[in-house]
């Protein structure tokens, strides 16, 4: 407080509180040796003061048994293999938590981004546990919740193979890609995530069968050790294929592509957190590997740009893509957070012009999750995803480019719900980031940035990263990945969808007098 | 199968903690023999076998995991007790009794890790499967 002086009420508190999380994670750890010592303390009590202290010592045995399991024989409890018995403590408070919310705290449905009703479903699908409730729904339905709308006549069950997605068609790509489910992970870099996490993550979509994009980390070289089919993804600072300039390298584009497992390519223009913004990875947590990956020096911070230089207006843009595809041969996508509406309209209206479009727009909610990005960005810039998809699906229609291309979306699209109302409004298949953190084990603890993540997601502190269990953690990613799939299916089924251009816009419901819900 | 072989576990284990626990409440001359030389009577030999007696009861329950946490602390107590102060032979019974403890003592540990899952508060964390808390 002295030192800062100038701090504000609130930064002063944030210090407070990052302080408080070290210091937790210091106590557990003392409280893991002070255990063992206070066996031994209470044996020589019970010997040479009192046989009465064995009671204790023998209480302390069997604690000091348990605690040893916990923190080195599962792998099922990231907490608890990291901090031992003191996290038996925040399990205890979870347990009866909803009863102290209810009657103290925040309730179930107040937390954010993701509620607690919202975490605990994703958490339910990732262990594969039954996920009925009972009584009736928590939602407020009438005030802006988008729900869809179920058909009188329901389909037996809506076959996943109609919602397969296929890229490159359109534009005669020669290594078009076909995903088998519409739900693909989306971008987190290597370097927002620490190494064990990607690995978890790419095991899991590849025992699922699904994409994963691999964020703007530069060379994907964890992901590709573990098989999935990858989305290559281009910052703007064009991590592992730039130029010492930061222009991009055709040479190492042409070599990545060339990789069977890597089967599109995207590039990012902006992201729903922070757009108009680039990247920065401090110095400090730029390791060796990551300077490799990257393509970067280690002796200072890089700084991705906010656009590519590249492309600086319209034609510049487009002819970038088109070079991207034409360099890799593999369909390529953009992906942005929709800013000003005439904006993309020129830029379709160019596509069409040089008869050039992307193999897939990706749109990114304002919504949308980031490892690190300053608040004003996080609050204030861009549209949400809800209401930038028909803004978008419109104008591709008015400038005849539907056919030419298709929609991805993302943006707490964590449930099946969402989702489809997403897909209602155009999307050919969804993306979600922060749904499989969630199925990773995160707990929203909200330290992406600070690498002091509690469950090793978010870290490259390996102390951290010990209890994050790679197959074990790849089984729930897919679980929840299956899950989704089959959530969607059934919901499909209730509103008598059996193929894609059935679900349209007459199949949701957007209560809100502007057409668009939550 | 399974279930069978644990509840034979259980029958022997309730079946020699029963009557040891009543004998030392009743304070029979071997009972206050022992709890003199550990500096326990009276009160440490009538806490123990009031928990044995539950413990037993317990195992016979379907509160099986709990008895059993309470058996093998009992018998962990009993095991330190030898080694530190009674010694193999006690009161010249051949070792009679450190056998009946080791019977005991191994049952209800078989039991207690497989019905671990069955214990209040921590079960749930000793599930390979994981519970239906947060991760
Ligand atoms: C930890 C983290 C790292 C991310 N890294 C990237 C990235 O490298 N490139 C990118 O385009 N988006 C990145 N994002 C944004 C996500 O890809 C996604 O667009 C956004 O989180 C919305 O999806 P969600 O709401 O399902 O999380 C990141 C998000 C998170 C949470």
């Amino acid at each position: 407080m002295t030192s800062g002086g100038a701090a504000s009420p609130s930064s002063t508190f944030r210090n407070l509180e990052t302080r408080l999380t070290v210091n937790l994670d210091r106590v557990s750890r003392t409280a893991n040796v002070a255990l063992v010592l206070a066996l031994g303390a209470s044996f020589l009590m019970g010997h040479y003061v009192s046989f009465y202290f064995h009671f204790l010592t023998v209480s302390l045995l069997l604690l000091n048994a348990v605690n040893f399991y916990w923190r080195h024989l599962q792998a099922r409890h990231t907490l608890l293999a990291n901090y031992g018995f003191l996290a038996q403590v925040r399990y205890l408070l979870e347990s009866i938590g909803p009863e102290l919310r209810q009657y103290l705290f925040a309730n179930d449905s107040e937390e954010r981004p993701f509620s607690r009703t919202e975490r605990a479903e994703v958490y339910r699908k990732a262990k594969g546990i039954d996920s009925s409730g009972a009584f009736g729904t928590q939602r407020d339905l009438d005030s802006s919740f988008a729900t869809l709308r179920h058909s009188f006549f329901p389909a037996e069950t809506s076959t996943p193979s109609a919602f397969e997605v296929s890229f490159g068609g359109q534009q005669d790509c020669p290594h078009p890609y076909t995903a088998r489910h519409p739900v693909f992970i989306s971008a987190m870099s290597y370097g927002s995530l620490g190494w064990k996490a990607v690995r978890a993550l790419a095991r899991g979509a590849r025992k699922a069968g699904i994409p994963m994009n691999t964020g703007e980390g530069g060379h994907p070289k964890h992901h590709l050790a573990e098989g999935a089919d990858l989305i290559f993804q281009m910052g703007t600072a064009k991590f592992g294929v730039r130029t010492a300039d930061g222009q991009l390298d055709d040479d190492l584009l042409q070599a990545l592509s060339a990789h069977d497992q890597v089967k599109m390519v995207e590039i990012k223009l902006s992201q729903g957190a922070k757009p108009g913004k680039g990247g920065l990875l401090p110095k400090e947590k730029i390791s060796e590997e990551i300077a490799e990956l990257r393509g970067v020096p280690r002796d200072r911070d890089v700084v991705s740009p906010a656009f590519h230089p590249e492309c600086v207006d319209p034609a510049s843009t487009v002819a970038f893509i088109r070079r991207v595809q034409e360099v890799s041969g593999l369909p390529v996508g953009i992906k942005f957070c929709l800013g000003r509406d005439s904006e993309l309209q020129q830029l379709v209206r160019e596509m069409r012009s040089q008869d050039v479009f992307p193999d897939w727009i990706t749109v990114d909610g304002a919504e949308g999750g980031t490892g690190a990005a300053p608040l004003s960005f996080m609050d204030g810039v861009g549209l949400p995803l809800f209401q930038a998809l028909p803004t978008v699906q419109k104008i591709l229609a008015e400038e005849g480019a539907t056919g030419r291309t298709r929609i991805l979306a993302s943006g707490k699209l964590i449930d099946a719900r969402r989702q489809l109302v997403a897909m209602a409004m155009g999307a050919s298949a969804t993306y979600t980031a922060r749904g499989f953190m969630l199925a990773l084990g995160c707990i929203q603890a909200l330290q992406c940035n600070q690498n002091t993540c509690p469950v090793g997601i978010t870290t490259h502190d390996p102390a951290l990263q010990r209890g994050l269990d790679i197959e074990e953690k790849s089984e729930r990613v897919a679980r929840y990945a299956r899950a989704l799939c089959r959530e969607q299916g059934e919901l499909l089924a209730a509103m008598g969808v059996r193929s894609r251009p059935e679900l349209d816009l007459s199949t949701v419901h957007l209560p809100t007098l502007d057409g668009v819900g939550s | 199968m399974k279930t069978l072989g644990l509840w034979v576990l259980r029958i022997l284990a309730a079946a020699i903690l029963l009557p040891v626990g009543y004998q030392k409440l009743m304070g029979d001359e071997m009972s206050i023999m022992l709890f003199d030389t550990l500096g326990m009577e009276p009160h440490g030999r009538v806490i123990i076998g009031v928990v044995e007696i539950i413990a037993a009861l317990l195992l016979l329950s379907p509160l099986a995991a709990s008895g059993a946490l309470l058996a093998v602390g009992v018998m962990l107590g009993a095991i330190i007790a030898h080694v530190t102060v009674l010694g193999v032979e006690v009161g010249g019974d051949g070792g009679r009794l450190l056998v009946m403890l080791s019977i005991v003592f191994a049952s209800t540990t078989t039991v207690l890790v497989a019905l671990r899952r069955e214990l209040p508060v921590i079960g749930s964390t000793l599930d390979r499967q994981g519970g239906e808390g947060l991760p």
